[in-house]
């Protein structure tokens, strides 16, 4: 079948109206957290909920947690690097905390606690 | 032609003489009588029980535990020919080198041999297992095409194998007593007598030397073996009891004099779902969760802390196995979600294993055996076990589990939960091995062992022990291979001692 030039404007029009619908909604209906200090290390996690449930076991097993000097130190621990190489730099130099059981890398343990400072 | 006799058919008053009396016809009493068919020595193997499981006879094993909870003694172990590998389940494994040596960190270690010692008696000892090729930890040569070995990052705990007692039709590990009565009947210096109860040593005048053993039956018997040697192969509980009720010379027993004949008990603790291992893909070799057949020997991986993990962090040799499949809960499922995508993995088909674990402890002299006041129905007395496990032996077995986890980690195959944690927590979820060790240790000094190096009481010139009742530590193998590679050396022993 072949489209008039009115028709395909209609067409593509509407293509475009639905997908910018379709960004927006996400966009409205993204799961919006306060603001915290430490955003730029929460971004790094893929689920800040899952993180945050983690991170209360880690905070169970951390006395006198500073959730700022933490932040600092992570900040520069990572210094612009991709997670997944701290976190190997953390097992190799025997750097872990324990959540509920589970032998996490440091970085991963203090990152998922300050999700769950942030939620609290 | 050697003979089996039911002892109840022997005459009360009856004086038997051999060159050797071995008491106990379990596996290391069966290994030592053949081993020393090929001399002229007559040999007189005295057990216990009959060719089969005996209520009333097995009934003689009872007694009491007032310490750390503990299996009953009187289901732990079997009082029939064959002993208890009427019901063990088949697992070899040589002890480490290392398990022999002394280490400062370890009270009370150091075996007064090394292994190279009894190392050429293993293929003998494996053979009498029936374990097939005696492969270990060249199984891995073997085991490729069912799938790799679990990718660790350098550390502190290595896969290694366990072989296994031939699986026979009745898919049974080797029960010596049916496994070779037959064998045992061909021999003509050996005279093996059922229902017969060694009751007490008795010692000369001098108190040095074993010069008669009483032995009764259920049924009223009473007669008397004279040897010019005896070995005592009753296991590690039996061994100690004998040695003690045997008082009419010594007050403290027989071979007893620095009171440490039934100390230093030890067993492996065998605790469930130690640990919950999480491979990312999902896949892990068979042979990690059940015995697989290769190149003529049954084997089954085990995840072993390495020697020089073990040095360098004051570890004992407890081993890790992986057991049954698991579901996660939430917080597990978020565990490994967050972690594999932090460390950029795909855990999608992510699987949970429980992890189990054969557990050395330390060797405690107050872990021990003495005599109880009740009587068994033949008037011995009962043996009362004063049971202990140190909070320490699981932390160190936590330590060699934390390890595991950070080598799963460094190399993004998998991570680890640790499951126990508190006392209260291991003990919920402790079993034992039913492997008993360490009442008649063996040290060149008499202060700190009951037999010598050649497995003699130190106290007495011709009673000498065969079993894991000598071990002066534990390792984490299981000891039936172990204990007859001692028993082999010791039959040597005796062919050049008693010629």
């Amino acid at each position: 079948m072949k489209l008039s030039r009115r028709q395909t404007l209609y067409v593509g029009g509407g293509a475009l109206a639905l997908a910018g619908a379709g960004a927006g909604g996400r966009f409205l209906l993204r799961k919006r957290y306060a603001p915290s200090p430490y955003d730029d290390l929460l971004v790094l996690l893929n689920n800040r909920d899952a993180a945050a449930q983690i991170g209360e076991t880690v905070l169970a097993e951390v006395d006198n947690f500073d959730p700022k000097a933490t932040a600092d130190h992570l900040r520069t621990r990572i210094a612009g690097r991709p997670l997944s190489a701290v976190l190997t730099e953390d097992t190799s130099k025997g750097r872990l905390v324990e959540a509920s059981g589970w032998v996490l890398p440091e970085s991963l343990g203090l990152i998922c606690a300050l999700a769950a400072k942030a939620a609290a | 032609m050697g003979a089996f006799i039911d002892a109840r058919t022997v005459s009360s008053g009856t004086v038997i003489e051999a060159d050797l009396a071995i008491i106990g016809g379990g596996p290391a009493g069966i290994s030592m009588a053949m081993a020393l068919a090929g001399t002229s020595l007559r040999v007189v193997l005295l057990e216990s029980g009959g060719m089969n499981f005996d209520a009333k006879t097995q009934a003689l094993y009872e007694g009491s535990n007032a310490g750390a909870p503990y299996l009953t003694l009187e289901a732990s172990r079997l009082r029939f020919l064959g002993g208890s590998s009427n019901h063990w389940g088949g697992w070899c494994r040589p002890l480490d080198a290392l398990d022999f040596e002394e280490r400062g960190w370890l009270p009370h270690s150091g075996w007064p041999i090394s292994k190279k010692d009894v190392d050429r008696y293993f293929v003998k000892a494996h053979s009498l297992c029936e374990a097939g090729m005696l492969l270990y930890d060249r199984a891995a040569d073997y085991t490729q095409e069912m799938g790799p070995l679990l990718q660790l990052g350098r550390g502190g705990v290595t896969t290694r194998f366990f072989q296994f007692s031939k699986m026979r039709d009745s898919v049974l590990p080797t029960h010596f007593g049916e496994r070779y009565a037959a064998d045992l009947k061909k021999l003509p210096h050996l005279s093996v007598y059922l229902q017969a109860n060694v009751m007490r040593l008795g010692l000369d005048s001098g108190g040095r030397k074993i010069s008669e053993i009483d032995v009764t039956t259920l049924t009223g018997k009473k007669f008397k073996v004279k040897p010019k040697a005896a070995v005592l192969a009753t296991g590690a509980i039996e061994c100690a009891r004998l040695m003690l009720v045997s008082n009419d010379i010594h007050p403290a027993g027989v071979g007893n004099s620095h009171d440490l004949v039934g100390r230093f008990f030890a067993d492996h603790p065998t605790p469930r779902d130690t640990a919950t291992l999480i491979v990312f893909d999902g896949k892990l070799a068979p042979f990690y969760g059940a015995p697989q057949t290769v190149n003529g020997a049954i084997v089954r991986a085990g995840l072993f802390p390495s020697e020089a993990f073990r040095r360098s962090n004051a570890v004992m040799a407890s081993s890790i196995t992986v057991e049954n499949k698991l579901d996660l809960d939430a917080l597990g499922k978020a565990a490994v979600t967050e972690t594999a995508r932090a460390l950029g993995v795909d855990a999608s088909d992510a699987a949970a294993f429980s992890l189990g674990c054969g557990m050395e402890i330390t060797p405690d002299p107050d872990r021990r055996f003495t005599l109880d006041d009740a009587r068994d129905a033949l008037g011995m007395p009962k043996i009362k076990l004063h049971m202990k496990i140190a909070d320490a032996d699981f932390d160190r077995f936590r330590q060699t589990l934390k390890e595991l986890g950070r080598q799963l980690l460094e190399s993004r195959t998998g991570m680890l939960k640790l499951n126990p944690r508190t006392r209260a927590e291991w003990l919920d979820v402790l079993d034992w091995g039913n492997h008993h060790m360490g009442t008649t240790r063996m040290s060149t000094d008499p202060r700190k062992g009951v037999v010598d190096v050649n497995l003699k009481v130190h106290d007495v010139a011709n009673l000498y022990v065969a079993g894991s009742s000598v071990f002066p530590t534990y390792g984490a193998a299981n000891p039936t291979v172990n204990l007859l590679a001692l028993a082999l050396r010791l039959a040597d022993h005796l062919k050049g001692v008693l010629k």
